[in-house]
C-alpha cells in the first residue's frame, strides 16, 4: 500500500505542469558573454607542455581560466564584490593554484584542470601583506602569508596550518615581504620608514626564529616599489634620490652596498622613480641573478649579478615593456619595443647573456581604437629542435587581452572592459543602404529634369542589382548545410530589420571604452578607447539624433564627468559606426551639474541638449542662431530639477529668456537623519496607452500620470533596527510641490526603485521581519479627468488618490527594471535581476495595490488577484533559463518594432540579451505555424469554388435548353 | 393581349412542314382541323365566336364579407411584430447574458428583423392600402418594430454590449499634450 502511495505521489510530482524552452529555441534571439574583468595576476599553466590555459585572477574578484586556443572561459569562480572578495594573491604550484582572498581573510588552493576547489582555510585577521610559497630540496610542500603582526605556514596539501608565529617589534616595523630561497629558511622583510630595513628569518620547519638583525636605510620607504631578491638571498633596491643600487645579502651582511648608477654608466630620466623587475621562476630554487631595472617610461637595462658585482648585459631604449619567461631549464627576456605608431615588437632574448635569439620576433599591431600595452605575459615553450618558442598575451590600458602567436597571428581578443558596463543605450539601425539611396534621393535638392531622370535610373539600377545579389546569395546559401550558412553582421550588411528587432547597443564601460555591438548575435561592431577617463568619471549617454533623419547621420552624445574636479567635457560620435562627428562639441570652461535632453530639434533634427553649470547658467549644444530663438520662446515652460545628496537639497529652476536660471522651489532633507539615496523619473521615451483602468462596475478609474513626477528615495542615516527607515518622497518636478510621502519604518537599503506610468514599484529590506519587501505606490486622479487634452503641473488643484501595498519576495534583488514597448498597450512585467544570476519576469499584475482581501464579484470582473503577501518566484518567470547572468548591475530595455516584444540586455560581469513578450506573441504568427497547410487549404478551396462555378454554369445552360 | 390575332385566331409562328413558307396566318374558316384540337377540345364543330371564352368569368363585385377578410388580413399584418414580442422574451430569458455565440446571434436576428421590417415600411403599407384602417395598423406595425428593436437594444445592454459607459470611451482618449518641459537629476 505504501508503495503504492509512493508510486501515486510520484505520478502527481511528474504531472505538474512545466514550461520551458525548447531546445531549438535556446540561443535562438538571446545570447549571453561571459566576462573575467581586469586582469591583476595571470599564470599560464606550465606543469603540462601541452597545457592550453591560461589563469587569470582579476580585480573583479574573478578567478577563472582560459582556453589559450579560442580565448573562451573553461571555468570562472566569481567571488564577493568589493573588498570581502577582493584576491590579494595568487601563487601557482603545478596544478594547484593558491589563493589569498579578502585581505588575507581566507586561503584557497584550487585544482586547474577542472576548477574545483582543494581546500579553504579561514586565516586569522589581519591585514595581509605578502605571501610566498616554500620550497624545500628541490619540492613545494609550504606556503607562507605574511601579515602586520604574524607570520603563517600552511601544507600545501591540505591547507592545515604548520606553525604561526608572531612578529617581533610588529608595532614600530612595517613588515612587507616574505620571501624563500629555496632552502628552509623564511625571511620575513620589514621597513622603519626613513631609518632600517628590519630582517627576521624563520625555520621552515618549526618556525624558530633563526637570525634577527636591522640594517641601516633611510632612504626606504617600500619594500615591494623599490626591491627585489636576486641570486642566492640577496636583496637589491634603487633608490631614486641618490641614484643608486643597494644590495644586502640577506645572511650575511649587516650593511648595505651602495652602487651608484653613474658607475654602470646609467642615468635615469627627469622624474622617474627607477624600479626593478627580477624573476623566480620556481620556488624551490634560488632567483635569477639577471633582473631588469626600468631607468625611463621606455628605457630598460637587463642587468647581472655576478660575484658580487653587476654587470650591464644588454640596454634596451625604446623598450615599451619587458617579461622573463622560463621553460624547462631555460630563461627568456621578452621586450617589447615599439616598430612604429601602430605596432610594436616583441623580441625574445637570453635572460644569461643578453643575446637575441633569432626568429623570435612578433609584431603587436595596436588598435587604433584601443589603448596602449600594460603588461606582457609571456608563454614560453621548448619547440621539438630545443628552441624557445613563445605566444604572448599582451594586457593593453583599455582592459583588454590579446593573444599573439608568432609572427603576429591574432589567436583570440578578449574585451574585458564590457565586465564593467555604466551606461548603454539602443539605437535603431539605419534603413539599408539601397533603401537610403532612393531616401536621399528625396532629400536633395533638385537640380534640373535630366539629372533627376538620371538618378532615379541609377538609383533603380543599384537597387535591380542589389536584388539580383540577393537572389544570387539566396541560390548559392541554400545548397550549403544549414549550420554552415552564418549570417555575419558587418559595417556593410548593417540595417533595420522587419521588425527593428536588431537595434545597435552602444555601451560605455567604466575604463572609458565605447562599444558598438549588434544586439542578434552580440558581435562587436566597433569600439573606441577614450584616453585620460579619470577612474572616477561619471557618465551620462544621450541619443541627440536618431536614424530616422537620412542624410543626416544618427548622433549621441556622452557627457563625461571628472568628479574630482568637476569639469566636464562632451564627446560626440556617430552610433552606428562609432566614429567621431564632425560636429565639434563646445568646449565647456565650467564645472557641470547636470544635463537636460529637450524634445525638440534644431534645423539638422538634432534634439537639443542643455547643460548647466555651477553657475547655474545653462548653455545649449547645438548652440544655433535657430536654436536659441526658439529657446527664448520656449524658456518659460522649460523646468529643471537638481539633486545634492550631499548637502540633501532638491531645488528647482526655470529658465529665463537669457538662458540663466531662477530658483523656484527647494526641499531641504536633513542629511543629519536621511540620506537622499536615488532619484527616479520617467522615462521620456515611454508611452502610456491607456488613461485609466477600467473598473468591475465599467466606470474608469483615471491614472494619474504626471510626467514630471519624481520618485526621491531616502535611507535613514541611523542604521540601528529598531530606527532605521526608508522613506519615499514623490515630488512634482516643477513646481517642488510634494504629492505623496510614505515611510517604510524598520526598513534598510539598498532600495531598488522602478517608476513608470502612475506606478512606482520599491524594493527594501525590512529589518522587522528580516525579509526583503517589495512595496507598490499606484497614483489616480479619481473616477473624473481634470484636464483631459493638456497636463500642466502648474494647474492641478486636485490631490491624487494615493494606493499603496507591499509584498514578501523570497529572495535580495541586484536591480530592478519595468518592461517597455512602442505603444504601451501591451501588459508591464517587472525585470529583476536576482544575485543568483537569474532574471526574473514578474507580472506588474501581482503588485497591484488595487489587490482586494477579499475577492468580490467586481473585483473578480476586474481580473485582480486576490491579495497574498507573498510573491513567488516561479521558474518559469526565469527569462534567461540556464544562462545565468554574473553580479547583474543594470538591466536596460527598449521598445522594438512589435507591439509584444521588448528587448532586454541585463549587464553586469556578464552580458545577456532577450527578448521578452510580457503578453505574449500576440502579433506574430508562432514559429511552426503551418504555413503549408493553411495555403494549400486555401488553394483548394479556391480551385474548388472556380470548379463548381463553371459546373454550376454548365448546369442551368442545360437546364435554360430542356 | 399580345398576339395581334385575339382569342379565336390561332396565330401559327411553327415551323411545321405544310406550313413552312408561311410565317404566320390566321384561321378564320373552319375547314381547317390543324386547330381544332388546341381550341375545341373536341367537342364538336361549333365554332365560337372571336372573344368568347369557354371560362366563366370570375363575378368581381365587392361584398361585404371580402371586405371584413382584407381588414382581418391586415391588422393580422399589422399585429405581427407584436405577437413576436413574448417569444422573443423567452428567447431572450432562454439565451442569457453571457457573450457567446448564440446569444450573441440571437440578439443580432431580434435587432435585424424589426430594422429591416421597418426599412422595407413602404411596401407593408402597399399592403395594408386596401385597409379602411389603414393609417392605425400602420401605426401599430411600427410601434410593434420598434418594441422588437428596443426590446434588442435592452438584450444588448443587458449584455453589456452598448457604449453607455466610461469605460467604453476609454481607448478614445488621447494622450494630454505636456505643458512644461522637465529634466534634470542628481548632480553628476
Amino acid at each position: 500500500m505504501a508503495k503504492l502511495i509512493l508510486l501515486l505521489l510520484k505520478c502527481i510530482i511528474l504531472c505538474g505542469t512545466v514550461s520551458a524552452v525548447f531546445e531549438d529555441q535556446v540561443g535562438k534571439f538571446d545570447w549571453r558573454q561571459q566576462y573575467v574583468g581586469k586582469v591583476r595576476f595571470c599564470h599560464f599553466d606550465a606543469h603540462m607542455q601541452s597545457s592550453k590555459k591560461v589563469l587569470l585572477a582579476t580585480e573583479s574578484n574573478v578567478f577563472a581560466a582560459l582556453n589559450t586556443r579560442t580565448g573562451e572561459v573553461l571555468w570562472r569562480h566569481v567571488d564577493k564584490t568589493g573588498p570581502e572578495g577582493n584576491i590579494d594573491a595568487f601563487l601557482q604550484n603545478g596544478q594547484d593554484a593558491v589563493l589569498v582572498v579578502g585581505n588575507g581573510r581566507f586561503l584557497r588552493s584550487w585544482e586547474s584542470n577542472i576548477g574545483g576547489l582543494n581546500w579553504e582555510v579561514v586565516l586569522d585577521s589581519g591585514s595581509f601583506q605578502s605571501a610566498c610559497l616554500i620550497g624545500q630540496q628541490g619540492m613545494v610542500k609550504n606556503v607562507a602569508v605574511l601579515k602586520k603582526t604574524a607570520i603563517s605556514l600552511h601544507y600545501l596539501s591540505n591547507g592545515h596550518q604548520k606553525w604561526i608565529e608572531n612578529l617581533p617589534d610588529s608595532d614600530t616595523v612595517d613588515y612587507q615581504a616574505v620571501y624563500s630561497g629555496g632552502n628552509s629558511e623564511v625571511y620575513v622583510l620589514g621597513v622603519v620608514p626613513h631609518s632600517h630595513i628590519a630582517i627576521v628569518a624563520f625555520s621552515g620547519d618549526d618556525g624558530e626564529i633563526l637570525k634577527q638583525s636591522s640594517v641601516e636605510a633611510p632612504w626606504l620607504s617600500s619594500i615591494p616599489e623599490s626591491c627585489q631578491m636576486v641570486d642566492q638571498d640577496l636583496l637589491i633596491c634603487v633608490d631614486s634620490t641618490t641614484m643608486s643600487l643597494y644590495t644586502l645579502g640577506l645572511n650575511l651582511q649587516l650593511q648595505m652596498d651602495q652602487i651608484p648608477l653613474q658607475s654602470l654608466e646609467l642615468e635615469v630620466d627627469p622624474d622617474f622613480r627607477p624600479s626593478l623587475v627580477s624573476h623566480q621562476p620556481n620556488p624551490a630554487k634560488q632567483p635569477h641573478s639577471e633582473f631588469f631595472l626600468q631607468l625611463g617610461p621606455d628605457h630598460y637595462v637587463l642587468l647581472q649579478f655576478n660575484n658580487g658585482q653587476i654587470v650591464v648585459l644588454r640596454d634596451f631604449k625604446p623598450a615599451l615593456l619587458v617579461s622573463f619567461a622560463t621553460t624547462g631549464e631555460k630563461t627568456v627576456a621578452a621586450v617589447m619595443s615599439p616598430k612604429n605608431k601602430t605596432a610594436s615588437s616583441i623580441n625574445l632574448f637570453n635572460a644569461e647573456t643578453g643575446r637575441r635569439l633569432l626568429d623570435t620576433t612578433l609584431i603587436f599591431t595596436m588598435d587604433p581604437n584601443g589603448g596602449k600595452p600594460e603588461k606582457l605575459n609571456i608563454q614560453a615553450f621548448l619547440k621539438k629542435d630545443d628552441s624557445v618558442g613563445y605566444r604572448v598575451m599582451v594586457q593593453t590600458k583599455d582592459h583588454t587581452l590579446t593573444f599573439l602567436q608568432q609572427p603576429g597571428r591574432v589567436l583570440w581578443t578578449r574585451e574585458e572592459a564590457l565586465s564593467d558596463v555604466l551606461t548603454m543605450e539602443m539605437v535603431d539601425l539605419p534603413l539599408t543602404g539601397t533603401q537610403a539611396e532612393l531616401e536621399g534621393e528625396f532629400g536633395k535638392k533638385t537640380d534640373g529634369l535630366m539629372s533627376m531622370v538620371f538618378k532615379r535610373l541609377s538609383s533603380q539600377l543599384i537597387l535591380l542589382q542589389a536584388w539580383v545579389a540577393h537572389l544570387w546569395k539566396l541560390f548559392y546559401d541554400a545548397r550549403k548545410p544549414r549550420s554552415q550558412v552564418k549570417n555575419d553582421i558587418s559595417m556593410e550588411n548593417l540595417s533595420r530589420d522587419e521588425f527593428n528587432l536588431q537595434k545597435m547597443m552602444v555601451m560605455v564601460t567604466a575604463s572609458g571604452k565605447l562599444f558598438g555591438i549588434d544586439s542578434k548575435t552580440g558581435g562587436i561592431l566597433w569600439k573606441h578607447y577614450l584616453e585620460n577617463i579619470p577612474s572616477n568619471a561619471a557618465f551620462k549617454l544621450m541619443v541627440q539624433r536618431t536614424t530616422a533623419h537620412f542624410p543626416h547621420p544618427p548622433q549621441c552624445t556622452l557627457l563625461i564627468k571628472d568628479k574630482d574636479t568637476g569639469l566636464a567635457s562632451l564627446h560626440v560620435f556617430n552610433p552606428i559606426y562609432g566614429k567621431m562627428s564632425h560636429v565639434s562639441p563646445p568646449a565647456l570652461p565650467q564645472p557641470i551639474l547636470q544635463s537636460l535632453m529637450l524634445p525638440f530639434m534644431d534645423q539638422d533634427y538634432a534634439k537639443v541638449l542643455l547643460l548647466i553649470d555651477d553657475q547655474y547658467k545653462v548653455s545649449a549644444f547645438p548652440s544655433t542662431k535657430y536654436v536659441l530663438q526658439h529657446l527664448q520662446e520656449m524658456a518659460s515652460s522649460i523646468f529643471f530639477f537638481l539633486v545634492d545628496s550631499n548637502q540633501g537639497r532638491l531645488s528647482g529652476y526655470r529658465l529665463r529668456t537669457d538662458l540663466s536660471t531662477e530658483q523656484i522651489w527647494e526641499v531641504a532633507l536633513p542629511t543629519e537623519i536621511q540620506k537622499i539615496v536615488s532619484v527616479k523619473g520617467k522615462k521620456p521615451n515611454e508611452h502610456v496607452h491607456s488613461q485609466g483602468r477600467v473598473m468591475g462596475d465599467r466606470s474608469v478609474l483615471y491614472k494619474y500620470l504626471n510626467p514630471n513626477l519624481l520618485a526621491v528615495v531616502t535611507e535613514s542615516t541611523d542604521l540601528h533596527q529598531e530606527r532605521s527607515f526608508v522613506g519615499i518622497l514623490l515630488i512634482d518636478g516643477v513646481t517642488g510641490r510634494i504629492i505623496h510621502e510614505a515611510v517604510q519604518r524598520k526598513a534598510r537599503g539598498p532600495v531598488h526603485v522602478v517608476h513608470s506610468e502612475n506606478w512606482v514599484v520599491y524594493e527594501y529590506w525590512s529589518t522587522k521581519s528580516r525579509r526583503n519587501e517589495f512595496s507598490v505606490i499606484e497614483l489616480y486622479e479619481g473616477m473624473e479627468l481634470y484636464n483631459s487634452t493638456a497636463f500642466s503641473s502648474l494647474d492641478r488643484p486636485l490631490v491624487p488618490q494615493v494606493l499603496q501595498q507591499s509584498y514578501i519576495f523570497p529572495s535580495s534583488i541586484s536591480t530592478m527594471e519595468a518592461t517597455l514597448t512602442e505603444k504601451g498597450i501591451t501588459s508591464r512585467h517587472l525585470l529583476i535581476g536576482l544575485p543568483s544570476g537569474g532574471i526574473l519576469s514578474l507580472p506588474k499584475m501581482f503588485l497591484d495595490p488595487r489587490r482586494p482581501e477579499m475577492a468580490s464579484e467586481q473585483s473578480r470582473e476586474e481580473n485582480l488577484i486576490p491579495y497574498a503577501p507573498e510573491l513567488m518566484i516561479r521558474t518559469e518567470w526565469f527569462v534567461n533559463y540556464n544562462q545565468t547572468v554574473s553580479r547583474v548591475r543594470g538591466i536596460y530595455t527598449a521598445p522594438s518594432g512589435l507591439e509584444s516584444t521588448c528587448l532586454v540586455v541585463a549587464y553586469g560581469l556578464d552580458i545577456y540579451h532577450t527578448r521578452v513578450y510580457p503578453s505574449k506573441q500576440f502579433d506574430v504568427l508562432k514559429d511552426d505555424y503551418d504555413y503549408m497547410l493553411i495555403s494549400s487549404v486555401l488553394l483548394a478551396l479556391f480551385f474548388a469554388t472556380m470548379i463548381s462555378k463553371r459546373l454550376a454554369e454548365v448546369k442551368l445552360l442545360n437546364r435554360a435548353w430542356r | 393581349m399580345a398576339s395581334p390575332g385575339g382569342q379565336g385566331g390561332v396565330l401559327s409562328t411553327r415551323g411545321g412542314g405544310a406550313t413552312r413558307r408561311m410565317k404566320w396566318a390566321l384561321e378564320l374558316s373552319l375547314g381547317n382541323t390543324r386547330g381544332r384540337g388546341d381550341r375545341q377540345g373536341g367537342q364538336g364543330d361549333v365554332v365560337y365566336p372571336i372573344g368568347y371564352s369557354e371560362k366563366p368569368v370570375p363575378d368581381t363585385s365587392i361584398q361585404e364579407t371580402d371586405k371584413n377578410l382584407v381588414e382581418k388580413r391586415c391588422w393580422d399584418v399589422a399585429l405581427g411584430p407584436l405577437k413576436q414580442i413574448p417569444m422573443n422574451l423567452f428567447i431572450m430569458y432562454m439565451s442569457g447574458n453571457t457573450i457567446s455565440i448564440f446569444p450573441i446571434m440571437m440578439v443580432c436576428m431580434m435587432a435585424w428583423r424589426p430594422i429591416q421590417a421597418l426599412m422595407s415600411m413602404s411596401a407593408t403599407f402597399k399592403l395594408l392600402e386596401s385597409s379602411s384602417q389603414q393609417w392605425l395598423q400602420g401605426l401599430v406595425y411600427l410601434v410593434g418594430n420598434l418594441l422588437g428593436s428596443a426590446l434588442a437594444i435592452y438584450k444588448c445592454q443587458s449584455m453589456g454590449l452598448l457604449p453607455t459607459h466610461s469605460s467604453d470611451w476609454l481607448a478614445f482618449i488621447e494622450p494630454p499634450q505636456r505643458m512644461e518641459i522637465m529634466g534634470g537629476g542628481m548632480v553628476l
